[in-house]
């Protein structure tokens, strides 16, 4: 490695440690080096991208986290800066306002699964259980079943107990596979979601939580102690209570996020700490009024034909209906944007590395007076 | 407090499976000669290398938290040397480099880089990415890693891990040179315990009593059988999960399978490609004469073996192709009917689980309490009885 380019290099990073925001190819100053290793351009680009996002000066401290932040997963190496030190060897130097969000999301990614893991989970909200409370097991949508299961158990209203009714909520398919794939990126991860799909249609099946019959059958439940729950205004009567809150479903940005922190978190805690962490990023991870995904047109005939399929299995097996089973059928809306864009994430990435307001404030859950920790 | 500690940091498909194998199986006998190779696991380095470098591997990266910290702290505490070594530290950033030798903590870093020339290394590679659920031909494999971009992830990983002079700038900078140890693959026709001399020499194993017995290695595969898995993967790759791809794809099919096709034409580089790696390969020789860092062999190894006849694994034919399938089939169908004496034998000992419960509730006293239980279930009164009731009985216990 020769020196030429060096100080210039080493002046940039002392600029973006300091909160600028000039870009590289307009960087003339030098500086002498501070540490012996240069960090790569994916580092540098994302930390410029956050100098820019702030409205107060980053903390050098922070800048120097993501200085340090690897890429996460198999992809590129740190890349050197074109201009900068010339190597004969290694990667190809870039100009790092060309590297794209997806290289940027990795280093993003590793700074917001360690917040996380910083953070801790959220203590979940839970108080003694009534003992004239309807015995419930829910299955099917897990946006709906997740939430719904919290906010019971939270209400003394916990699931199980003997002979319990399997509450089996449905959705228009589309909608349902749409929503098992994000709840996977709230919990432990998941494929991407066009390659999620496309292991599915592939295999010609469906996911556990999106094949209802399965589900139920699962229980080894009665059909009498059975509802098959397409209606959700009529979900709460089926487990005991009047309301249900509003249930959020997470934009493609949001759920794309989760998805590649979850794969990081998966590599800083034990594998059964991260479904809470993650729990706990859903509930606090900021709403940007994105779509969710939604199942694209090329998938539309096998997601029609898998519900037909779903519907006419239900219907043999007789269990009660809450609504009605064509609720099952596909209803995409055409317009609808189908997958998560990667500048929509990284924006949101930075987002939550420029405002730590998602970990500091507290949430809806938290637990209160009479309410016990577990 | 370690004195020495040697970090095997690659290269892939340079003999490092059998070396790990040997150092697993061999650590009482190590210890008692001061040498520490601290795994409880075959893999253990493995995934000390995913935690250093953050890297998700399908699945397995769950069992890595937190494995390279406690390998690094049995180092830095052991009285003599030890031995860190898995091929994929190769890929290890400046950062992560930096991070890795300061957890070392003050004992004297040696490191060993295992190298192999690039007329093999490149049909190797190729081989490694099919058995890892890629169905990338041969031609487009040469092409990508051509590509002086490396824009994409097979060849910026392809060079991360087998650019020998670029890993040894990462990992060997802060090093005096007489502390960087090259071991190089010994030619084709070369004798077979001549690799594991120069490895021993290097790891100051010489004289120790070892069972060199090879229970593990990472074997290659024909030009046929690699064309097979290849298209194999272009129909499961996509619906079959990792988890289930290791142990199907990989271990049954490949490593236990295809790789007895010993007699099958091996691979190597068309003629373009071989003047390419061997120019390159040159350049290489020359920068790593320069360095002059302690080489166990010779460097003109690296320069690799004359171009022979190339046999394209993209152009193998269905009737060269049937033969390894037919193995395939009937390997796939051997393993699912172990599978299916696994599944049966456990249906029995739930059925015979099942019946030891019914046996013991068929008491009149079980049956009475049964029927009152489920009565009360039905009302949300009854509930509330039964649950005090049951609160009663559970603190008078």
């Amino acid at each position: 490695m020769t020196t030429s380019g060096a100080g210039r290099v080493h002046g940039w990073v002392a600029h973006l440690r300091a909160g600028g925001t000039t870009p590289w190819r307009a960087w003339t100053g030098d500086a002498e080096p501070v540490t012996r290793t240069v960090p790569g351009a994916q580092q540098l680009e994302l930390l410029r991208r956050i100098n820019s996002a702030a409205d107060i000066p980053v903390p050098t401290a922070l800048a120097d986290r993501v200085l340090a932040a690897p890429a996460a997963g198999r992809g590129k190496a740190d890349l050197p800066l074109v201009g900068g030190p010339a190597s004969s060897f290694g990667p190809r130097p870039v100009d790092p306002s060309l590297v794209g969000p997806h290289e940027l999301l990795r280093v993003a990614s590793v700074l917001l699964a360690d917040d996380l893991v910083e953070l801790g989970p959220d203590p979940v909200r839970a108080t003694w259980a009534r003992p004239w409370r309807r015995r419930y097991r829910l299955v099917g949508d897990p946006v709906v079943t997740v939430a719904a299961r919290e906010h019971l158990r939270g209400r003394g209203r916990p699931e199980g107990g003997p002979r319990p009714f399997v509450v089996a909520v449905g959705a228009p398919l589309d909608v349902l596979l749409a929503h098992t794939w994000t709840q996977r990126c709230f919990e432990n991860g998941s494929k991407p979601w066009g390659d999620w799909l496309r292991y599915w249609r592939e295999r010609d099946q469906l996911p556990a939580r999106v094949d209802l019959l399965d589900s139920v059958r699962r229980w080894d439940a009665r059909s009498p102690l059975v509802r098959v729950v397409t209606d959700l205004d009529r979900l709460p009567r089926q487990v005991g209570v009047r309301h249900l809150p509003e249930v959020r479903v997470p934009g493609a940005d949001q759920a794309e996020l989760a998805r590649r922190v979850a794969a990081v978190v998966g590599l800083r805690v034990p594998a059964a700490e991260r479904p809470a962490l993650m729990r706990t990023l859903q509930r606090r991870i900021p709403d940007t009024g994105v779509a969710p995904v939604a199942v694209p047109p090329a998938e539309h005939a096998w997601v029609a034909a898998s519900a037909a399929r779903l519907t006419r299995h239900l219907s043999r097996a007789g269990y009660p209906v809450v609504g009605d089973l064509a609720d099952l059928a596909p209803h995409a809306a055409p317009a609808a944007a189908t997958g998560p864009d990667d500048q929509q994430v990284l924006d949101l990435a930075i987002a939550m590395v420029v405002d730590p307001a998602w970990r500091t404030r507290r949430t809806a859950g938290h637990t209160t007076e009479g309410q016990v920790e577990r | 407090m370690s004195r020495r500690v040697l970090l095997h940091v690659g290269c892939p498909k340079t003999g490092t499976s059998y070396l790990q194998d040997v150092l697993l199986r061999n650590q009482s006998v190590l210890r008692e000669h001061g040498i520490l190779y601290p795994a409880e696991r075959f893999d253990e380095h493995f995934l000390a290398a995913l935690d250093l470098m953050t890297l998700p591997w399908g699945g397995i990266e769950t069992e890595a938290v937190g494995v390279w910290d406690s390998l690094a702290a049995q180092v830095r505490e052991w009285h003599g040397t030890s031995i860190i070594s898995h091929e994929i530290f190769a890929r290890a950033t400046p950062t992560q480099v930096e991070r890795a030798l300061a957890s070392l903590g003050d004992a004297e870093v040696h490191l060993v880089l295992s190298v192999r020339d690039l007329v093999r290394q490149v049909p190797a590679e190729w081989q490694e990415n099919v058995k890892h659920r890629s169905h990338i031909t041969y031609e487009r494999f040469l092409r990508t890693i051509r590509d002086p971009e490396r824009d994409s992830r097979i060849g910026s990983w392809f060079w991360a891990v087998q650019e020998i002079p670029d890993i040894l700038e990462r990992w060997g900078s802060s090093l005096p040179p007489e502390h960087v140890h090259l071991v190089t693959v010994p030619p084709p026709g070369s004798d077979r315990g001549e690799l594991w001399r120069r490895f021993s020499r290097t790891f100051g194993l010489d004289d120790l009593p070892l069972d060199l017995t090879a229970e593990r290695e990472n074997p290659s595969l024909g030009v046929p059988e690699t064309a097979l898995l290849r298209t194999v993967n272009e129909r499961v790759t996509s619906i079959i999960a990792p988890p289930d791809y290791r142990p199907l794809v990989r271990e049954t099919l490949a490593h236990q399978t295809l790789s007895r096709g010993v007699a099958s034409a091996r691979l190597g580089l068309p003629p373009d490609d071989h003047a390419w790696a061997r120019r390159l390969s040159r350049e290489w020789i020359d920068v790593l004469a320069e360095r002059g860092y302690d080489v166990a062999g010779s460097l003109d190894d690296l320069l690799g073996p004359d171009a022979g006849t190339f046999i394209d694994p993209d152009a193998v034919g269905a009737d060269e192709l049937l033969p390894p399938a037919l193995d395939a089939i009937s390997a796939l169908l051997v393993e699912a009917a172990r599978l299916r004496a696994v599944e049966e034998r456990l249906h029995e000992e739930l059925r015979e689980a099942r019946e030891e419960r019914d046996r013991a509730r068929r008491t009149t006293t079980y049956r009475v309490k049964r029927k009152v239980v489920t009565t009360l279930e039905g009302s949300p009164a009854g509930r509330g009885t039964l649950d005090a009731y049951r609160r009663l009985r559970g603190r008078k216990a």
